[in-house]
């Protein structure tokens, strides 16, 4: 599946919140095509994790590289990010997928995946329309272009908003848990929206508590505890061979 | 029958004044109260503060003495202004320093995953604040800016004190002189019917702007 080019390289991440250490030197990376899936406790670090990834949260220390390109780089114990152009460049590889979908409520479905590659990549409407109408009928919500979000139901918002994300021809998406805001039945709608993602080779990490997707659709797990990571691996062996004993507990629990 | 027709004639160039005021305030300090209000979220602290206090001592003081202020004192220091300038300038800082803090309160309700989601699609803060949080925010705070509205308009009758003849001040005029109360009927009559066009005016803006809403 994967291939060898590095998407994303972390290395001794450091992040405190008011001298709370939330990030204690966290090493990770990402293949293309690869699908990463992070799991662990809440206040574990992980939606941090991802934050730090696209500069909603600063790191304290340590490296960046997107693509080859850095974003941060530790100096001297502290890590220095590049200009904001550069910050802009690199950060455009990305793109993002929220708990709580963050669509814009006073614009259409359409709309929401219009607003960025015209406003942003400055594309012609005429040039984007067939995309986000294709991406629309992918997800099979076409007959809702017009809808406003507050219209749809939670599960319906998530795949608009993973449209809209993919809307932008991101190299690397990023989830951060969405599927925690559903109702049960409706997470699957979203989780197969992802799983034909992964199966499209997308570049993928997702913080999720679906224990389901991890299993089935991603290459790698993380288990994440206290701002570290405890245990890396396929999900075959994670899952039915985990090593450390935090993993084995929480597994247990989630199991249960 | 003569005599009503004269009163109402007058009132209506008493109403003149009023909505000149009216308007010409508050196309003034609406967007003035905009950059006021994004200026005291600024992250550069003295201009926020700055703000703050500008915003306190307009709402900490009546609007009578701003206005006294402004047609007296600043004579003084050499600064003349005519009368219906010096009222829309004391009318204009003070309310907009009340929208401001409506537009503070309209921003700062909007949901933080807004921005986030802007940002992560690349979006420049510029570009958010125009597009995204901006008209999100006029849906919120069109009920409040409608109270002030309606507010202003019977605050015009203050300039009063500027012997200026506005609606109220032409009534009492002539019910002073013919000891006939009838003109302030018709004065409130046409308040009321003043307040009833905005309040319409505001009914269908909020219908417009929230029509994303369920």
């Amino acid at each position: 599946m994967e291939n060898n080019t590095t998407m994303i390289q972390m290395d001794n991440i450091y992040k405190s919140f008011n001298t709370v250490p939330v990030l204690k030197g966290i090493s990770l990376e990402v293949k293309k095509s690869e699908v990463l899936a992070v799991i662990g406790p809440s206040g574990s670090g992980k939606s941090t994790l991802l934050r730090c990834l696209n500069t909603l949260e600063t790191i304290d220390d340590g490296t960046i590289k997107i693509k080859d390109e850095y974003l941060a780089k530790s100096v001297d114990h502290k890590a220095v990010y590049v200009d904001k152009k550069a910050q802009k460049r690199i950060l455009g590889h990305m793109c993002m997928v929220f708990q709580q979908f963050n669509l814009f409520p006073h614009m259409t479905v359409l709309e929401n995946l219009l607003e960025a590659p015209i406003h942003v990549k400055k594309m012609a409407k005429t040039e984007v329309l067939p995309i986000a109408e294709e991406l629309l009928r992918k997800i099979g919500l076409f007959a809702k272009k017009d809808a406003f979000p507050s219209r749809l139901s939670g599960g319906q918002q998530q795949r608009v908003a993973i449209a809209r994300a993919l809307c932008m021809s991101p190299d690397i998406m990023l989830f951060d848990e969405p599927t925690s805001a559903l109702d049960p039945e409706l997470t699957v709608g979203v989780l197969n929206t992802m799983r034909q993602l992964a199966e499209e080779q997308m570049t993928m990490i997702v913080v999720t508590h679906e224990m389901g997707f991890a299993h089935d659709a991603a290459n790698n797990v993380i288990f994440m505890a206290d701002g570290n990571i405890i245990e890396k691996a396929p999900p075959q062996d994670f899952f039915n061979n985990p090593q450390e004993e935090r993993t084995k507990s929480f597994l247990k629990n989630m199991l249960k | 029958m003569h005599s009503i027709l004269n009163t109402i004639t007058l009132m209506l160039e008493g109403t003149e004044t009023t909505l000149q005021i009216f308007l010409i305030t508050l196309v003034l300090s609406i967007p003035i109260g905009m950059l006021v209000s994004l200026a005291r979220l600024s992250p550069l602290k003295p201009l926020s503060w700055l703000m703050e206090i500008y915003i306190w001592i307009m709402r900490g003081t009546p609007l009578m003495l701003q206005l006294l202020f402004v047609y007296f004192a600043l004579p003084m220091a050499g600064i003349k202004l005519s009368d219906i300038a010096a009222a829309l300038l004391a009318f204009t800082l003070n309310y907009a320093a009340y929208f401001a803090e409506i537009f503070r309160a309209g921003i700062q309700s909007i949901n933080r995953g807004q921005y986030e989601a802007a940002k992560t699609l690349g979006m420049s803060y510029q570009q958010t604040m125009r597009r995204i949080i901006l008209p999100q925010v006029l849906r919120r705070v069109l009920p409040p800016i409608s109270n002030e509205t309606i507010n202003l308009v019977k605050d015009t009758s203050l300039i009063y004190i500027l012997a200026m003849n506005d609606l109220l001040r032409v009534a009492r005029t002539i019910v002073q002189r013919e000891f006939d109360m009838t003109p302030f009927m018709v004065a409130a009559v046409f308040y009321l019917i003043m307040t009833f066009v905005l309040t319409w005016i505001f009914k269908r803006l909020e219908a417009h702007y929230g029509k994303y809403e369920v």
